[in-house]
C-alpha cells in the first residue's frame, strides 16, 4: 500500500506542476506567492494570433559576397529600423546561410513594415556639376547612366562623393514656412570633412541625393555646408520619418529580396482559435465516450491519464516556450490518438490474458510486459519520421513535427506508467471484479457465488 | 466459433488492394486529359500569390472580382468563393509589394470595401524547395524506418512487406487528393509524412503479433499464424483507427475552412494505413516466406545437383 501513496504523490505533484506551468496560478511576488486568475501561457503562432512573416533573402549580386557575418549585420541593422517603427514584439531569426524570418505578431499593416525593412538604404551624395535630376530618376547598374521618370536614359557616370555610411543623425523636421516635410541629417568624422571639402568647392553646382539608386532630391550647392544638411522632396510625414529611420539606421551591408510573405488578420486568426479550440474539446468528447464505454472502467482511467498527458504536453510547450500553430494543433490531435493507441494495445492484451483463465494482477502485468514492446517499436518508426519533418521542414512543417515529438514522449509516460498505476491502485482497492468486466467474461463462479 | 481466413482469400484482398491502386493511379491519369496538373498544387508549391479577402457585403461575386482585376492584366486569376463564409480568395502569379497594392486599392474601389484575412505570397524558388523537400523527407523517413523495421524484426521480408504497403498508401492519398482537386500545400508534406508514420506504426504493431506468436514456436503453418495474429490484433486496429478517426473527424467539421484538407489528408492517411497491413502486408509476408520456403525445399531436394554446382564453381575448367 505504501508504493502506492508515493505513486499517487507522484501524479498529483507532477499534475500540480504542469497546472501551475499552463496557467500560473500562482505568481511569485518576492517571495510572496499571491494567487491571480489562471490563464494559459501559450505562444501563439502568427497564424492563431495574427500578423505578418516576411523571410528575406541577401541577394547575390557579381561583386557582394553573401557571408553569415553579413547575414547577421543586416539582421541587425533590420532589427533596428523595427524598434524605431515601435512594432511589439518582433521575432527575427537567421534561417540557413543567406536568410532573415522576420515575425510581426498581430500588426494591421505590413505594408510599411515590409517597405522598410526590405530596403537597401545606401544613401550616396552624388557630384552631378551642372546637372540637376528629378525625383525618381534611376541609376542604371552600371552606375554610367541615369533613367528619367519619363523613360529616356542619359549618359551620366555615377561620381559618389560620400555615402550614409557616415552618417551620425538623421531626422524628420516640419518646416512651418513651407510646410513641408524634410530630412535634416549630420555627418561625423571623415564624412563630415569630404562633404565640406566638396561643398567648398562646387559652389553652384547639383549635389544630387540618391537612395538605392534612385534621385530623392537635386539641390543647387549654395555655400560650403560643414558636415549638415537637409533633404527635402515634397515628404508626407510618414515618408520623412521613414526615410530618417532607414538614414539612422544605415544601410544593409548586403541587399535582401523578400522571397516569402504570409499574413494572417487578426479576423482570421481570432476564427482559428476559436474554432481550433471547438473542435479540440468536441475531439475529447468524442475519444473520451468511445474509450469509456468500450473498456469499461479500465477506460475511464485511461481517460484520466489522458488528461494528464494533454496537461503535461501543454506544460512542456509554455516550459520550452514552443510555439502553438494550426499545424502544431492537428499535431496534438493526432497525437491523442496515439496516446489511446497506447492504452487500447495494453487492454487488448490484459483482455486476452483475462480470458486465458489468468488471475487480475497476472494479467495486468502481462498485458504492460507485452504491450510495451509493440507500444515502443510503434512510437519509435513515429518518432523517426516526425524527427525527419523537424531536421528538414520550416514554419508550418516544423511546428506539426515539434508537437508530435512532444506527443509521442508524453504518450509514452501516460500509457506506460500513469494508467498502470491507476489500474494497479483500483485493483488494490478491491475493484477487481469491476477492472474485469473489459474482458466480458461470463460470470466467474466465484464471484457470481 | 468460426473462425474467419483471411489469409486464404488472399487473392481476394490483393484484388481490393489491387482496384483501390488502379483506381488510383487511373484518376491521376486522367487529370491532365481534363486539362489539369495531376494534383492541385499549392501556391506553396508554385509560388505566387493568394489573398483571401472578406467584403462587407457578402453578396459580392466572383465575377465582379474579376471584371475589377481586369484592367490590373490580372484576368488570368483563380478567383474562388468560400460558400459558408462568403470570403473570396484571389491566386495570381507572384505579385511584387507595389502590385498588390495597386490590386488592393482597386478592388476596393471598384467592388466595395474589405478586410484582408490573409495573403499568401511565395517566390518560385521557395516553392521549388518545399518539393525538395517533400520528397527528401519521404524518401529518408522511409529508408530511416525500414532499417529500423529490419533491425528489430530480424528479417528483410518483414521491412519489404510494410514498405511496399507504405507505397501504396503514399499512392492512395496522392490518389484521393488528384481525384478530389484538394488544394496541395506545405501542410500536404505533414500528411505525407503522417501516412509514412501512421502506416509503419499499424504494420508494425501487426507484425509484432506475427513475431510474438512465432515466438511462442507451435506448429502451425505460418499462413495460419498470420491469420490468427491478424484477427488477435484487428480489435486494436479498428479502435486505434476509429478513435484517431474520432479526433481527425471533429477537425474536418469544426476546425474551419483553413485546416479541413489537412484534416482529410490524415483522415485519408488513417484509413488506407489502417487497411494497407491487412490487406497488402500481411499477405505479401505469407507470400514472400511460402515462396523463399519453396526455394529452400527445392535447394534441399536436389542436393545432387547443387554438389556439381559447387564442383563446377570450385574447379573451373582451364582453356
Amino acid at each position: 500500500m505504501r508504493s502506492h501513496t508515493i505513486r499517487i504523490l507522484v501524479l498529483v505533484a507532477l499534475t500540480l506542476a504542469a497546472f501551475q506551468v499552463v496557467f500560473q496560478p500562482v505568481r511569485m511576488d518576492g517571495w510572496r506567492p499571491t494567487l491571480q486568475p489562471p490563464q494559459p501561457r501559450l505562444r501563439l503562432g502568427l497564424d492563431l494570433q495574427g500578423g505578418t512573416r516576411i523571410v528575406l533573402e541577401a541577394e547575390r549580386r557579381p561583386g557582394v559576397e553573401v557571408t553569415p557575418d553579413k547575414v547577421d549585420a543586416a539582421m541587425r541593422v533590420i532589427e533596428n529600423r523595427i524598434d524605431a517603427l515601435g512594432v511589439a514584439e518582433p521575432v527575427l531569426q537567421r534561417q540557413g546561410q543567406d536568410r532573415i524570418i522576420v515575425e510581426f505578431p498581430g500588426l494591421q499593416d505590413p505594408q510599411r513594415a515590409r517597405e522598410l525593412i526590405g530596403r537597401t538604404a545606401l544613401l550616396e551624395f552624388v557630384d552631378t556639376d551642372q546637372q540637376s535630376l528629378p525625383k525618381g530618376a534611376e541609376w542604371l547598374p552600371d552606375n554610367r547612366r541615369v533613367r528619367l521618370p519619363s523613360g529616356q536614359v542619359v549618359n551620366l557616370p555615377k561620381k559618389v562623393v560620400v555615402t550614409g555610411a557616415d552618417l551620425r543623425d538623421a531626422r524628420a523636421e516640419f518646416d512651418q514656412q513651407s510646410l513641408q516635410w524634410f530630412v535634416r541629417f549630420r555627418f561625423g568624422g571623415e564624412g563630415a570633412r569630404r562633404f565640406e571639402d566638396h561643398t567648398a568647392r562646387s559652389v553652384g553646382e547639383y549635389l544630387t541625393i540618391v537612395l538605392d539608386n534612385r534621385v530623392l532630391s537635386s539641390p543647387v550647392i549654395r555655400a560650403r555646408i560643414p558636415g549638415e544638411g537637409v533633404i527635402e522632396g515634397n515628404f508626407t510625414a510618414e515618408e520623412a520619418r521613414d526615410l530618417a529611420i532607414l538614414l539612422r539606421g544605415g544601410a544593409l551591408p548586403v541587399p535582401v529580396r523578400p522571397v516569402e510573405e504570409r499574413t494572417v488578420g487578426p479576423t482570421l486568426g481570432r476564427d482559428s482559435i476559436d474554432r481550433s479550440l471547438r473542435a479540440g474539446w468536441i475531439a475529447v468528447a468524442a475519444v473520451v465516450l468511445f474509450v469509456s464505454l468500450y473498456y469499461r472502467m479500465p477506460g475511464v482511467l485511461a481517460c484520466v491519464s489522458l488528461s494528464l498527458y494533454a496537461l503535461l504536453l501543454l506544460a512542456v510547450f509554455s516550459a520550452l516556450g514552443a510555439t502553438l500553430t494550426l499545424p502544431g494543433i492537428a499535431g496534438v490531435i493526432l497525437s491523442v490518438g496515439i496516446a489511446v493507441d497506447g492504452n487500447v494495445i495494453i487492454f487488448e492484451k490484459m483482455k486476452e490474458e483475462l480470458r486465458a483463465g489468468k488471475t487480475l494482477r497476472a494479467a495486468i502485468a502481462a498485458g504492460w510486459r507485452r504491450g510495451i514492446v509493440t507500444i515502443l517499436d510503434s512510437n519509435v518508426t513515429t518518432l523517426i519520421g516526425a524527427a525527419v519533418l523537424l531536421w528538414l521542414g520550416t514554419g508550418p512543417i516544423r511546428g506539426f513535427a515539434v508537437t508530435l515529438v512532444l506527443g509521442v514522449l508524453a504518450s509514452l509516460f501516460t500509457a506506460v506508467v500513469a494508467t498502470r498505476w491507476l489500474v494497479e491502485l483500483c485493483a488494490d482497492m478491491g475493484l477487481g471484479d469491476r477492472l474485469a468486466q473489459m474482458a466480458r467474461l461470463p460470470a466467474r463462479p466465484e464471484v457470481a457465488a | 466459433m468460426k473462425v474467419w481466413d483471411l489469409m486464404g482469400r488472399r487473392r481476394w484482398l490483393y484484388l481490393a488492394t489491387g482496384l483501390v491502386v488502379v483506381a488510383c493511379v487511373a484518376s491521376m491519369a486522367i487529370q491532365p486529359a481534363l486539362g489539369r496538373p495531376v494534383l492541385n498544387w499549392g501556391v506553396d508549391f508554385t509560388g505566387g500569390t493568394l489573398i483571401t479577402l472578406r467584403f462587407q457585403d457578402r453578396s459580392v461575386t466572383t465575377g465582379a472580382v474579376r471584371a475589377a482585376l481586369q484592367p490590373l492584366g490580372l484576368g488570368e486569376a483563380v478567383i474562388q468563393k468560400v460558400q459558408e463564409t462568403g470570403d473570396v480568395s484571389i491566386r495570381t502569379r507572384h505579385l511584387e509589394p507595389e502590385e498588390r497594392r495597386r490590386l488592393e486599392e482597386h478592388l476596393r474601389q471598384r467592388v466595395g470595401p474589405f478586410t484582408v484575412l490573409s495573403v499568401d505570397d511565395v517566390g518560385p524558388k521557395i516553392g521549388r524547395e518545399l518539393r525538395n523537400v517533400a520528397v527528401l523527407g519521404v524518401v529518408l523517413g522511409l529508408a530511416l524506418q525500414v532499417v529500423y523495421v529490419s533491425l528489430r524484426f530480424q528479417s528483410v521480408r518483414f521491412a519489404i512487406a510494410a514498405d511496399v504497403a507504405l507505397l501504396h498508401d503514399l499512392l492512395v492519398v496522392l490518389g484521393v487528393f488528384a481525384l478530389t482537386r484538394a488544394t496541395v500545400d506545405s501542410s500536404f508534406v505533414a500528411v505525407l509524412l503522417t501516412v509514412v508514420g501512421y502506416s509503419i506504426n499499424d504494420t508494425i504493431v501487426v507484425f509484432d503479433r506475427i513475431r510474438e506468436n512465432l515466438q511462442l514456436r507451435t506448429r502451425e503453418p505460418f499462413p495460419h499464424l498470420v491469420n490468427r495474429s491478424l484477427l488477435e490484433a484487428l480489435v486494436r486496429s479498428i479502435n486505434t483507427g476509429l478513435t484517431t478517426l474520432l479526433a481527425i473527424g471533429s477537425v474536418y467539421l469544426f476546425g474551419g475552412p483553413t485546416i479541413r484538407d489537412f484534416a482529410f489528408g490524415l483522415a485519408v492517411a488513417v484509413l488506407t494505413g489502417g487497411w494497407s497491413s491487412i490487406g497488402l502486408a500481411a499477405p505479401l509476408l505469407v507470400d514472400m516466406t511460402a515462396w523463399a520456403e519453396r526455394r529452400a525445399a527445392r535447394a534441399a531436394a536436389h542436393p545432387a545437383a547443387q554438389l556439381a554446382r559447387a564442383a563446377a564453381g570450385g574447379r573451373r575448367p582451364r582453356p
